[in-house]
């Protein structure tokens, strides 16, 4: 593996160069196409598996057990050569070297030895549209189209496994419940091995586990509480991964009212001792608005223990909202409870997000009151975007189920903002999107996991994200803390979340059914289109609408029209959108992460499976780069904003990642979570900081480079 | 620490500074306070299997190096420079260095224990301290550490040690992250650097306050003899590089990192550059591998290098304004 460093320079350096400023101060954009172009000559093109025709290819790929030979045997010959000849002629080219990089190392199919490539970009593109549309000619065509084009694309496991033989499933993105006995605890472990194993990230909720020192059949300080329960779970993910292409990952939840929340927090602590530390799990806290009240106040918060309160009410104390029934579950004399002080709590919080970027926040009051579906909200997931209902199951001696609830997966794509922007037709890309994201569902039966698979069956859930948002703005010249930018954000989002209502009503009239639950959600009584049918969500500034020219955008009468189709046909896909984080998805599409600004001028971006390696924003060349301005020096209050217009028109969440200078104390970042919380965001996802260089210790030259 | 004239014990008093610059290395070092086991190294046992066991002895050789220095710093040079200290806070700031410089010694350890066999790790050690070229340069160092050395030529070898000799080993585990090996190993490399980056700043600029108070033929003496330090130490450096790296045909990258690190380590002393930039192009992947900070990776497989211990502040009443 290591090759000789040769006199001229190799891809890797030629794409550090980026990270590197030339003589008079310019950042070398030319290094990192000479890269990606060095990448094919010295690498990829070298290490291709070469076949005649496409018949001698497919051929091979299928007799040798790469290709499913079902995705391919139910089009004609004739459509397989059209499609791979229309996607070959739009001659795509990856502008950057991570974008190559990337694909190439993490994406496309491989010999068995892991040596030689047998897929180019075109053909994983074609092959995941042939999966997805199966058998429907235009359909695949539309898929294909839409992903060559960079306007939609899949989240990885959906792009990295659709067509392939041997592969994981195509869904990201799992959440479990646990409850309060040994049985849900081993049973969710066993889950979360068989969902790591097959590419999943895997959240669970921890609320209703016992504290610490609870009773156990009436006896006293038995309970080990939540700790031992991470830990068990933080070893099953590092032990399962997806045939070594992903490492296992997972995360946990518990209310902030769990008598076990200090603990939990002080896992991440700096100086934890082994034995609780949490290394690689990751943590989200679930706070309710009664928490800020008492915080407000300056009072305490009591903590109540999940064993007693689920004795008192007879559901589980995830169940329960914590801020309705506060002051009763203080006056009652049968629920163990404990204090400690609101603002100490939430500086305690924030200490730990200075150290480890932990733990994810999720405010459940304002997610539930958002919510459209009967039903509580009582956790998220691995990246904090997905919020669904759930139902608790209950388990016999042996392990089987004695009700079978359901728990979550959601598979998720994003658009690419500036794609769809410049596209031929913003309504068909929103609902070509819903369609692939569907098909996904569809196709998904996780029977390792019977309370998974009962749920994607009942619900058809889908999470469409989007990204890019800051390159699009910036190729626009609009900055990202501007007014304007907030106002494009809610009426792109207004638009999206139309065409995707649109999109799922179009499938429950084609497939005759709807989602579980459709007739006791906001959207079967038509209270959730008020908001639409009250006001516009329509460009007021003249630069927002000059972003908008050629958009035919949904109006008041578009939308009143929609609330009679869905109130008659119903909707199929219970949830429908979501904005992940969009990591690798992003570097591969060209695009910015999610609709976070960027983080850098020149991202480093680091992966186990790729090292370290350099990406320029899209669209940014030594001209524009007053609108590149990073997260860091735009600051938590313009994120918060843009975010606030986007969650408006999102039915589920955002991840949203704050971003602060190391020298920021914890009151700078509870008083960004206040504010997130006041403007009626969802969830936080990581805290990031960035430490600026101690004047005469940092690396001189260097872009992104402050020791 | 006692009061130079009349004996009597002294408490610090950190309001009370002589020197702003104390203060501010202090913080920064105890800000950037870490432990390795918040590195999940053990996401490298992977990455380990794939490398050619030459491949896999340079890389313990390289750390069983670092080990080394690290040791002689944290248990002879730091405490040795604190004898020496001016202001009682310098002396806190050197404890600081001479504590994290254990925390380091002890983090090789952690790759060891984590990544390959005791009897490995062993041989390694072994190798170590029958290596003539490491023998020598600890030498040299060590020389300049003894009791009743001068203070200031003290710190000229500190600094080296800090900014220049540690550099032939950090090339490697950047060379790897820079080809998605040993990316967590790599991380806990970088918080090291981190680390000494500020160590060799700060006793470099203790230096210059020094030799403030020194005159000017004391200087001139003090010049030449870190000049001379600089070639013997450069030409062991050069010979342990080439028995190191010339098996794997990257010697010639690694002294031009070696004469970047070395013009850096004089420039703490406040010197001219020894070496011509055009002897400096260090290979860019390993120059942009330095910057530990804004980093963006999955944190599901990594914890990355830039997180910090932060400063506490109360949220005040005007903060809970809703």
């Amino acid at each position: 593996m290591l090759d000789a460093v040769k006199p001229d320079l190799d891809y890797h350096a030629l794409n550090a160069m980026l990270n590197l400023y030339d003589g008079e101060g310019r950042i070398r954009f030319d290094a990192d196409r000479m890269a990606a172009r060095q990448y094919f000559l010295q690498h990829v093109n070298q290490n291709t598996v070469f076949f005649h025709s496409l018949d001698e290819k497919l051929d091979y790929l299928v007799d040798e057990g790469y290709y499913e030979g079902e995705v391919l045997a139910q089009y004609p010959r004739e459509f397989l050569y059209a499609i791979w000849a229309a996607a070959f002629k739009r001659k795509f080219r990856f502008p950057t070297f991570l974008g190559a990089f990337k694909y190439y190392t993490s994406y496309t199919l491989k010999t068995r030895d892991g040596q030689r490539y047998l897929e180019r970009y075109e053909d994983r593109v074609v092959m995941v549209a042939l999966a997805l549309a199966r058998g429907d000619q235009a359909l695949a065509t539309r898929f294909m189209e839409e992903m060559l084009s960079g306007r939609f694309q899949p989240a990885t496991p959906t792009f990295l496994n659709a067509g392939k033989k041997s592969r994981g499933e195509l869904i990201s993105c799992f959440l479990l419940r646990i409850e309060d006995n040994m049985e849900s605890i081993g049973r969710a472990i066993n889950s979360s091995l068989q969902l790591s194993k097959r590419g999943g990230g895997v959240a669970l909720m921890l609320t209703n586990i016992r504290e610490a020192g609870a009773p156990i059949k009436g006896i006293e300080n038995q309970s080990s509480g939540v700790i031992p329960v991470m830990k068990l779970l933080e070893d099953s993910f590092s032990y399962a991964n997806q045939l070594g292409a992903r490492q296992g990952a997972g995360a946990v939840y518990l209310n902030a009212h769990h008598p076990d929340i200090l603990r939990f927090l002080d896992t991440k602590r700096e100086n934890a001792d082994e034995k609780i530390r949490i290394k690689t799990l990751s943590l989200g806290v679930v706070i309710p608005d009664i928490t800020f009240e008492l915080a407000k106040r300056n009072e305490d918060m009591y903590l109540f223990s999940p064993h007693d309160v689920e004795k008192v009410y007879g559901v589980a104390f995830s169940e329960i909202s914590v801020s309705e029934k506060y002051a009763e579950m203080v006056e009652d004399k049968r629920i163990r409870k404990r204090k400690i002080n609101a603002r100490a709590f939430f500086q305690t919080l924030a200490e730990i997000q200075f150290e480890s970027g932990y733990p994810y926040i999720m405010f459940e009051d304002t997610v539930n009151r958002a919510n459209p579906i009967a039903g509580r909200i009582t956790m998220s997931n691995l990246c904090s975007e997905i919020l669904q209902v759930a139902e608790p199951s209950a388990f016999n001696d042996d392990l089987s189920y004695a009700r079978m609830g359901t728990d979550i997966s959601c598979n998720l794509g994003s658009l690419n903002i500036a794609q769809v922007m410049d596209g031929p037709d913003f309504g068909t890309s929103v609902e070509t999107a819903i369609r692939a994201l569907t098909a996904v569902s569809e196709m998904s039966a996780i029977d390792a996991v019977p309370s998974i698979r009962r749920g994607n069956d009942l619900a058809h859930a889908v999470g469409l994200g989007q990204m890019n948002l800051h390159g699009f703005l910036a190729r626009e010249r609009v900055h990202y803390d501007s007014p304007e930018a907030v106002e494009f954000t809610s009426v792109y989002f207004a638009a999206v979340a139309y065409h995707a209502i649109r999109a799922s009503n179009a499938l429950a009239r084609e497939r005759g059914s709807t989602f579980d639950g459709f007739e006791r959600s906001r959207y079967a009584d038509g209270t959730f289109f008020d908001k639409y049918l009250d006001r516009d969500w329509l460009p007021e500034r003249a630069e927002v609408a000059r972003l908008f020219e050629g958009i035919d955008l949904p109006t008041r009468d578009d939308w009143a029209a929609l609330k009679d189709a869905v109130g008659k046909d119903g909707l199929y896909n219970r949830n429908l959108q979501a904005v992940p984080p969009t990591g690798s998805i992003s570097y591969i599409n060209n695009s910015t992460s999610s609709i976070h600004p960027i983080v850098s001028k020149i991202e480093i971006r680091k992966e186990g499976k790729i090292g370290r390696v350099y990406y320029p924003a899209p669209f940014m060349s030594n001209d524009n780069l007053e609108y590149y301005r990073d997260a860091y020096e735009i600051g938590p209050d313009a994120i918060i904003e843009v975010y606030a217009a986007a969650t408006e028109h999102v039915d589920q969440g955002l991840s949203l990642t704050l971003f602060f200078p190391a020298e920021a104390t914890t009151r700078d970042i509870n008083r960004a979570q206040i504010k997130a919380w006041k403007s009626g965001i969802k969830t936080i996802y990581y805290i990031r900081l960035r430490q600026t260089a101690l004047e005469g210790t940092e690396v001189q030259g260097c872009v992104s480079c402050s020791l | 620490m006692r009061d130079m004239v009349t004996g009597a014990a002294r408490a610090i008093n950190w309001n009370r500074l002589e020197d702003e610059k104390d203060l501010e290395v202090w913080n920064r070092l105890t800000a950037n306070f870490w432990l390795p086991e918040k590195v999940p190294l053990s996401n490298d046992v992977q990455s380990w299997a794939t490398l050619r066991p030459a491949e896999r002895e340079l890389t313990i050789r390289v750390f069983t190096g670092l080990t080394m220095l690290d040791t002689i710093q944290s248990g002879l040079g730091a405490p040795s420079l604190m004898g020496d200290a001016i202001t009682p806070h310098e002396e806190a700031v050197l404890s600081n260095i001479a504590f994290m410089e254990a925390v380091h010694a002890r983090s090789y350890s952690s790759i060891f224990s984590t990544l390959c066999s005791t009897a490995e790790a062993d041989d390694a050690f072994r190798w170590s301290e029958e290596n003539p070229h490491l023998q020598q340069k600890a030498r040299l160092i060590l020389d300049e550490y003894k009791a009743g050395a001068d203070p200031l030529r003290r710190k000229i070898a500190s600094v080296f040690l800090e900014s220049f000799l540690f550099y032939s080993g950090f090339y490697l585990p950047m060379y790897w992250s820079s080809r998605a090996k040993l990316t967590n190993t790599a991380d806990l490399i970088r918080l090291i650097i981190r680390d000494e980056a500020v160590h060799g700043y700060y006793v470099g600029y203790k230096f210059q306050r020094g030799l403030e108070q020194v005159p000017e033929a004391e200087r001139a003496a003090l010049k030449e003899f870190a000049f001379a330090l600089m070639f013997d130490l450069y030409e062991i450096e050069a010979r342990y590089a080439e028995e190191l790296y010339d098996g794997i045909g990257l010697t010639e990258d690694v002294k031009a990192f070696l004469h970047y690190n070395a013009n850096k380590a004089l420039q703490n002393l406040s010197y001219e550059a020894l070496f011509p930039a055009a002897a400096c192009e260090v290979n860019p992947a390993i120059l942009a591998a330095l910057s530990p900070d804004s980093e963006n990776h999955d944190f599901f497989s990594g914890s990355g290098s830039s997180y910090v211990i932060g400063k506490a502040v109360a949220t005040e009443d005007e903060d809970w304004d809703f």
